[in-house]
């Protein structure tokens, strides 16, 4: 009779296990196979993938989609990575706009939405983060995955007892090895991580980039916030935007200098390793502190959240924050203008290869008519205009 | 409502299903799964199947390293190795009073300080070294308190210390640097213990300690107990000396090939399967913790608790923090384990660090007076354990009287070292 | 290496199906429903792994 009782029992507590293995693991499963349609502009000219510079990276899940934009003009050529940490998504917003609404003028620009598509495909553990969050279109919702800081463990598993960054030797945490900005430059056959960096800079290589940018957002506990990260082959560049940004667009834009024994950092390593200019952008995203307090979508996109305006009160942010937060619009319209920005100071500096983009909104126009203004309707745009991420 | 009421509801309804839980005898792993079940079901999220499991994943590589740790500490146990190595010293330093002391310390120390677990420890050496130093005349009483924080500390010390991972994971802070900050205190801590409370004691018949020990097989040797250790440190240093052109093995995978070397040179034949469940077995507990620890940290960040306990941390006074962290470690560690870490070490470390202090040394020191708070009620998972495998016949209690003074030596250790982190910081060089 | 490091992944999967098979016997064999509960949590983040869905 007990032995009875206790198998009815066992098997009961066996299919609420299999409820919850099958219905995570569908959540799981969606999230990491949900793909995201892009409605490229005509600015497009080509999309190609990174794989087509290191075929190493070549159908695996890192072979992310490379968007060209081809200018009227000869100029510049420009490299903008959105995804570095998907679990920033900003940096993935502005990269949007420019693939549905960017056009060259003058000069090429090369264009990734999401530089570690991996990371992208989970979200972070104990974190509970939503897998993924919409945003608001005239035509209905736009929804976008939510990432992680890290490449995902189903694509680069074991970590080492320590990652030694390459070729500097320095010695840093076991997770950073999957952390797309601590691998560069990357290594030939090195893991999914560092051959992701590699074809990156095989990128920069061939196609001679000038420019790099790295668009991120940070905690508002982490010194490094609001501001322009730059290469010394950078820093003029990065102080004169930093200071356009604050006269023109009304929002402080900080500078600081890439530290030169900080390895495996793209500000450093890029600027180190190629010609380019290399620069990462930093903007507030209140979500990532660890004073937050219910993690939720509307806390990721509005950036309202009063423990860390609690937190602030007593001086322990290193970036304001008020009861109005910091909205989504907000973060992508600094990345947006600070790129092109970049670019208007850049193409004064060599007028003879300018860069010039056009269609692309700033940072008041973003907060104005919102982020999902200036998205394309996949269902009435032209199938060869959609690429997915 | 505004955020700090409604998610001090949701903690006040978490701590009560847990005391409710603890009150009908149900373990503390349950206990703080059901807490978690409590808490998102009041934060009005249901029962979401995702952030249960993305929880209960958190730490599975942790688990992975527990599991293949004790393994290989099983397998060794089980070829003799670790009695020949009791035995050995024994019998040629019983007359040397000081240096058994010290080499009983070093054996417990290694098998905690590898896996990361002071049960491991308590399981693996406890029980032939209490043989010993009852043989030294130590009583019982004091011979589990000497186990028992000499077990923590070797849980805390390096290679493997879980409440510094964890909270460095917790904060994006690289694992790197710990090494003499942790080893330092914890060895200096441990040989203080076991020379406070083994100090004084009448030395028995040698051979009375001798029929108590289990008989290794006679071809065991010091260079067969050596090289599975030796095959293990090896695999490390390949990693770190040939970064770039050695494969990346892992943690868990070097223990399993040291325990497979070990199961190979083994003279005695070892059941491995066997020996898998025991193992398995033995840690439930223990990975049990972690699983259900995951599962409270994902629905804490999910409801904001989390972030409630953060702000309140780090918006106290300093001098007030300084003054509560050595009650405050054990305590919290009593109650969530190694949740202690995540929960409690994350607010604090960036606190120290937004204050300017050495976030490295701090979290050191912290993690020397959390494995105090394992003799703690609710759990005393660790305590009980040393208890039972020393075999004592006094009260808890008594237990718990014997660990004070060396207990309060390692607090004040810990403190200090968090208050003079920025003092100290040349100890992160390596 | 790349070939030796996709082995290596292999067997951690490997080992996260034996250390699940072994978990499984266990739980049949328990007899304490605490027990029970906490094998079936332990077991999730391992066939969740084991069958690549986190």
């Amino acid at each position: 009779m007990r032995d009875k009782f206790i198998v009815i029992r066992k098997t009961i507590f066996i299919l609420l296990g299999m409820l919850v293995i099958i219905f995570a693991g569908k959540s799981f499963y969606d999230h990491r196979n949900f793909n995201e349609p892009v409605v490229t502009n005509e600015g497009v000219t080509e999309v190609k993938k990174l794989g087509d510079y290191f075929t190493g990276i070549s159908g695996t899940i890192n072979d992310c989609n490379i968007y060209v934009f081809e200018g009227e003009e000869e100029g510049s050529n420009m490299l903008v990575i959105g995804g570095t940490h998907p679990e920033e998504p900003a940096g993935r917003l502005a990269a949007y706009l420019f693939a549905e609404n960017g056009k060259m003028k003058a000069g090429k620009l090369f264009l990734a939405i999401t530089a570690n598509r991996s990371a992208s495909t989970g979200t972070k553990l104990g974190g509970a983060y939503p897998p993924d969050f919409s945003i608001k279109t005239s035509f209905g919702e736009r929804k976008f995955r939510m990432g992680d800081r890290w490449s995902n463990p189903l694509d680069q598993w074991p970590d080492p007892e320590v990652y030694i960054h390459y070729p500097s030797g320095q010695n840093l945490a076991y997770v950073d090895t999957r952390n797309l900005n601590r691998t560069w430059p990357g290594r030939e056959n090195g893991t999914l991580t560092e051959q992701t960096c590699y074809a990156f800079m095989e990128l920069i290589k061939k196609e001679k980039i000038d420019v790099f940018i790295d668009l991120h957002e940070a905690e508002l506990q982490y010194p490094v916030i609001s501001t322009i990260v730059a290469h010394e082959n950078g820093e003029e560049l990065a102080t004169f935007v930093s200071m356009m940004l604050t006269d023109m667009e009304g929002f402080r834009m900080g500078v600081e200098f890439s530290p030169k024994n900080l390895h495996g950092l793209s500000h450093r390593e890029v600027g180190d390793y190629s010609d380019a200019v290399s620069l990462l952008f930093e903007a507030p995203e209140p979500f990532l502190d660890a004073t937050r307090g219910t993690t939720s979508r509307e806390q990721l996109l509005t950036g309202k959240d009063e423990f860390v305006v609690m937190a602030g009160k007593h001086g322990l942010l290193f970036e304001q924050i008020d009861e109005n937060g910091w909205p989504i619009a907000k973060r992508v319209g600094r990345h947006t203008s600070a790129i092109l920005m970049t670019m208007e100071i850049w193409s004064e500096d060599y007028p003879d290869r300018p860069l010039i983009c056009e269609g692309v909104p700033r940072y008041e126009e973003v907060i104005e008519n919102g982020v999902g203004y200036y998205l394309n309707d996949p269902k009435s745009a032209l199938k060869n205009r959609i690429v997915l991420e | 409502m505004d955020m700090f009421s409604f998610t001090e509801i949701v903690l006040g309804i978490m701590v009560l299903v847990y005391i409710v839980s603890k009150v009908f005898r149900v373990s503390t792993e349950l206990s703080m799964f059901f807490s978690a079940v409590a808490g998102s079901l009041a934060g009005g999220f249901g029962l979401q199947p995702r952030y249960f499991a993305e929880g209960a994943i958190t730490y599975l590589d942790i688990n992975l390293i527990f599991i293949t740790a004790t393994f290989f500490m099983n397998i060794l146990k089980e070829s003799g190795g670790v009695a020949f190595a009791v035995r050995e010293i024994l019998s040629r330093f019983h007359n040397h009073r000081i240096l058994i002391l010290v080499l009983m310390t070093i054996i417990l120390l290694v098998p905690g300080a590898l896996t990361g677990a002071g049960s491991v420890t308590v399981l693996i050496a406890g029980g032939m070294v209490s043989v010993v130093l009852n043989h030294m005349g130590i009583t019982k009483l004091k011979t589990a308190a000497i186990i028992f924080i000499v077990a923590g500390l070797s849980a805390a010390a390096p290679p493997v210390s879980l409440w510094a991972m964890m909270t460095a994971a917790g904060v994006n802070m690289p694992y790197i640097g710990f090494f003499l900050p942790l080893l330092i205190p914890c060895v200096l801590g441990a040989l203080i213990t076991m020379f406070l409370l083994g100090w004084k004691g009448e030395k028995s018949n040698i051979e009375e300690a001798f029929e108590e020990l289990p008989i290794p097989p006679e071809r065991m040797s010091w260079i067969l107990i050596a090289l599975p250790f030796l095959v293990f440190f090896g695999l490390i240093a390949m990693g770190r000396f040939l970064p770039y052109s050695s494969p990346i093995v892992g943690l868990p995978l070097m223990f399993l090939i040291a325990g497979a070397t070990s199961y190979f040179v083994s003279p005695t034949k070892i059941k491995i399967l066997q020996v898998s469940r025991d193992t398995i077995k033995q840690l439930l507990p223990l990975i049990g913790t972690l699983t259900a620890v995951g599962i409270l940290v994902e629905i804490m960040t999910l409801t904001g608790v989390r972030g409630l306990l953060a702000v309140t941390t780090v918006t106290l006074p300093v001098s007030v923090v300084f003054g509560i962290l050595f009650f405050v470690l054990p305590l919290s560690e009593a109650v969530l384990m190694w949740g202690a870490a995540p929960v409690i070490g994350v607010p604090l470390v960036l606190l120290f660090n937004t204050i300017g202090l050495n976030p490295i040394i701090a979290l050191a020191g912290m993690s020397m007076i959390w494995p105090l708070g394992d003799a703690l009620p609710p759990t005393a998972l660790i305590g009980r354990l040393t208890v039972d495998v020393v075999g004592v016949d006094e009260s808890y209690s008594a237990f718990l009287r014997t660990c004070i003074l060396p207990s309060i030596i390692i607090m004040v250790m810990g403190t200090l070292m968090v208050i003079f982190s920025s003092q100290l910081d040349f100890l992160t060089a390596f | 290496m790349e070939f030796v490091n996709s082995i290596i992944n292999w067997i951690y999967y490997g080992i996260v199906g034996f250390t699940a098979i072994i978990m499984i016997y266990n739980l049949i064999k328990e007899k304490s429903w605490e027990k029970e509960v906490l094998y079936i949590l332990v077991i999730i983040p391992f066939l969740l792994r084991l069958f690549g869905l986190k």
